[in-house]
């Protein structure tokens, strides 16, 4: 018994100490990139595509479940967005709230007749508004089909060449959109897919649908969040990027080729991560049409969301993550390893098995390895000691790193203070929250076999004043 | 497996990281404190920088501004804004004068940087208030770039804001620059040399991307001028460069001769029978009033939306729209002919 604990202690450290590698390389790849950007004037590299008409116009989807708190106040961030011509298009999903009557009173819509284009099936569309004081907002009222059947509504009413998918409870900064479209229209449609950063508003003040300070919350589960953010944006998203590999741009902010998305399917019902599948879907289409076209991630196009501030809220989004990349993952098996996907089927995909799905399984037995090392003998305390030692490497010190390169990059914190406070905060993730993540991802795996499609239970509170 | 290896690993990353957290909190701290000097002082120089731009004989700002600790830095800024807020009108002379007086020899060393992101700033600045006394540096530059990267576009486009018609002749260099940098170049050139441009570009022998942009920019900039050209682009027997001229017509709002519209309403490509749609309807051509609803049953989407469009310009658009919506015999045509008959026009530009 002793011996198999030695020996599975051994490949776990191996397996961290290997994932804490690729993270480094990855931080290596990723702090080039931004750094080089890092003084750019930001203002000045986007002005001229304000008056330009050239710039693509772009259809912004909303989805909306249920969303009476939040939806209207997004809709108004989206009006004062800079950027030359868009249309607004909200998808109520069904919504048992007042969602469609909140955003009937604010914008004064009416019913309008309209022929939409079927390039997507859906669930059956109730009715289409359009506001009288600004034409360009419309409203789906469809019956309940799940977030990806209401971005496929949306997609089929959209008039323009690309959309972007923001989610109802969001904040886009007010140059966002132009920033993440800079580098479609500069690439001249090459790249048909840009993710921007969503970091955590809980904290900061945000008022008429802007965002005029920017501050850390109190809560320390929401804290942790913003830690993982860092982490997840600036270490993993922006190297993969790099590398023409990244498989997941962000469900809370997008923007996407509307042509490519039809020719892909548009997104999947059938799955909780659809973000992340029709990612992986579009690069299938592009590895096997051997298509040059690419999928950026820009960090800083930033999009404002709120987080859960309770850990039952918290638990049900993480296992509803994990469920989604395991089906992602299992839809796209003959992806794996397969030489025809070039770098997404040798590198990416083992990537997004081993580190992102798996790493929760094998943490979770490093976690029990220490605890019955130190308690019960399962083996030499001296081995338990190691492991515990490269968790914390593993889970406290990579996110205080990722604290650090957002300091050093884009530092959007701004005292100092709040720098100090994520850095220490950073440094006990291995102690609670990381113990708590790893058991939820531990059983998101399991949910993965229990199918039910359904949008996220959070109970908004609304981030703006 | 040794303990203490991973005891001193672990202890010389935290401690690295400690070091790591002090130098930036430091640098932050230090960053904060220049920034809020910087904003003092451009507060304390905005209302002598506004009094100056109408009189340039109150030397209180000059006076001001040599006294200021950060007088490069503020400046910029205050010019800057000042352009940001007035970018649509040409840049004044004063603000050029105060730039070069101030900021030339900066600039002429930030091009020098090895900063890729301080070179691009200084690019963007040297065009705005354009800076022409750096000309020679910026063609010395591009002498050097062989690629078309961001940098080198920029260094173009900043050329072409000075009025350096070589603006042109470097993207020719170049096979793959995209027609979006030849509009942006035409866009910058000044009135006259844009004109010989055009002209040049408009030329049976330049390429295509050069063509292409030429003939968009003369829609997008009204420029009725070259209207003959663009009606004779539309014999061409290049299928793209006959949209570009139709979507030119359809920005000039006239055309000499109406009928040479006809052909496109029953054209093989989509692209032509809408853009011929959306002129017709532009320009209130009654003639064509029967195509537009013979088009309200095409079999792409976007052609019915645009020839429901165009008969809303009509004045009995409404009338017409409603007698289609229940009796066209495409199910189609009738949907999109009921869509436009209450439907208000839908996106912000």
């Amino acid at each position: 018994m002793q011996e198999t604990a030695l020996i599975v202690s051994y490949i776990v450290i191996a397996y961290m100490l290997f994932s804490s590698l690729s993270y480094l390389g990855l931080f290596a790849l990723a702090f080039r990139k931004v750094k080089r950007e890092t003084k750019l004037d930001k203002r000045e590299s986007t002005e001229d595509f304000l008056r330009n008409q050239s710039t693509y116009p772009v259809s912004i989807l909303v989805p909306a479940y249920n969303e009476e708190v939040g939806v209207v106040s997004t809709v108004r961030s989206l009006l004062a967005l800079e950027y030359p011509e868009k249309e607004i298009i909200v998808i109520d999903d069904g919504s048992k709230d007042d969602t469609s009557l909140r955003m009937i009173e604010e914008f004064k819509m009416t019913k309008i007749p309209f022929a939409v284009r079927m390039h997507i099936e859906t669930a059956e569309i109730e009715s289409i508004y359009q506001s009288s004081i600004f034409p360009y907002i419309r409203l789906i009222k469809k019956a309940n089909g799940g977030k990806a059947d209401a971005l496929n509504a949306g997609i089929n009413l959209s008039s323009f060449p690309y959309f972007c998918a923001i989610d109802g409870d969001s904040i886009l900064e007010n140059d966002g959109l132009l920033k993440t479209m800079k580098p479609i229209i500069e690439s001249d449609g090459q790249i048909i897919v840009t993710g921007g950063s969503v970091r955590i508003a809980n904290g900061s003040t945000i008022s008429r649908s802007k965002v005029e300070v920017i501050g850390l919350p109190r809560s320390p589960v929401v804290l942790m969040q913003i830690v993982e953010y860092f982490r997840a944006f600036l270490i993993g998203r922006l190297a993969l990027s790099h590398l023409n590999i990244l498989l997941i741009v962000s469900g809370a902010f997008g923007v996407f080729n509307k042509e490519r998305v039809i020719q892909a399917g548009g997104y999947n019902k059938n799955t909780v991560g659809e973000d992340m599948e029709l990612v992986v879907r579009l690069h299938r289409l592009l590895r096997e049409e051997k298509s040059k076209q690419r999928i950026e991630y820009i960090p800083d196009p930033v999009c404002w969301t709120e987080a859960p501030d309770s850990l039952g809220v918290l638990k049900s989004q993480r296992i509803r993550w994990q469920r989604g990349l395991f089906e992602t993952l299992w839809t796209h098996r003959k992806l794996m390893l397969n030489p025809k996907y070039g770098s997404i089927g040798l590198f990416s995909m083992p990537y997004f098995l081993f580190v992102e799905l798996l790493g929760a399984v094998f943490e979770f037995i490093g976690y029990f390895i220490i605890f019955g090392g130190f308690f019960f003998s399962l083996v030499d305390p001296q081995v338990a000691g190691v492991m515990f030692l490269v968790t914390v490497f593993y889970g406290s010190l990579i996110s205080a790193l990722a604290v650090l390169l957002e300091e050093l990059t884009l530092h959007k914190y701004p005292n100092v203070s709040h720098l100090v406070k994520l850095y220490f905060w950073a440094l006990t993730e291995a102690f609670w929250y990381r113990p708590l993540m790893v058991l939820w991802r531990v059983q998101g795996i399991f949910a993965a076999f229990r199918k039910k499609a359904h949008w996220g239970d959070m109970k908004r509170k609304g981030i703006s004043t | 497996m040794n303990l203490f290896f991973f005891w001193m690993l672990s202890l010389s990353l935290f401690i690295g990281q400690l070091v790591l957290l002090g130098i930036l909190a430091w640098r932050k701290q230090r960053t904060n404190r220049k920034e809020s000097s910087v904003d003092r002082q451009y507060d304390d120089l905005i209302d002598a920088f506004s009094s100056y731009m109408i009189d340039q004989d109150d030397g209180r700002f000059l006076q001001q501004l040599d006294a200021s600790p950060n007088k490069q830095t503020v400046l910029e800024r205050l010019l800057n804004h000042y352009v940001a807020v007035t970018k649509t009108g040409p840049t004044s002379d004063e603000i050029t004068a105060l730039a070069e007086q101030y900021l030339a020899h900066r600039y002429a060393k930030l091009l020098k940087q090895r900063n890729w992101a301080m070179r691009m700033n200084t690019l963007y600045f040297i065009e705005d208030f354009r800076m022409a006394s750096l000309i020679p540096q910026l063609k010395e530059k591009l002498h050097k770039h062989s690629k078309l990267d961001q940098e080198t576009q920029q260094l173009i486009r900043t050329l072409a804001s000075l009025n350096e018609p070589v603006a042109i002749a470097a993207l020719a260099e170049f096979p793959e620059a995209p027609a979006r940098l030849y509009i942006d170049v035409f866009k910058r050139l000044d009135e006259l040399t844009k004109l010989d441009e055009l002209d040049a570009a408009l030329d049976a022998n330049a390429s295509p991307a050069l063509k292409h942009a030429a003939i968009s920019y003369i829609g997008m900039a009204g420029i009725m001028l070259f209207l003959p050209r663009i009606e004779q682009e539309l014999e061409n027997e290049d299928p793209e460069m006959r949209i570009q001229a139709l979507k030119a017509l359809l920005h000039l709002q006239y055309m000499n001769d109406p009928g040479s519209l006809t052909p496109f309403f029953s054209s093989d490509s989509w692209q032509e029978r809408m853009f011929a749609s959306q002129i017709a309807g532009a320009l209130q051509l009654s003639r064509y009033k029967e195509r537009l609803s013979e088009l309200l049953g095409d079999s792409v989407w976007w052609v019915r939306y645009s020839a429901a469009e165009a008969l809303t310009q009509f004045s009995d658009g409404d009338i017409l729209l409603s007698h289609l919506s229940t009796n066209h015999p495409d199910r189609y045509a009738r949907d999109m002919a009921n869509q436009w008959k209450t439907s208000l026009s839908g996106s912000e530009q």
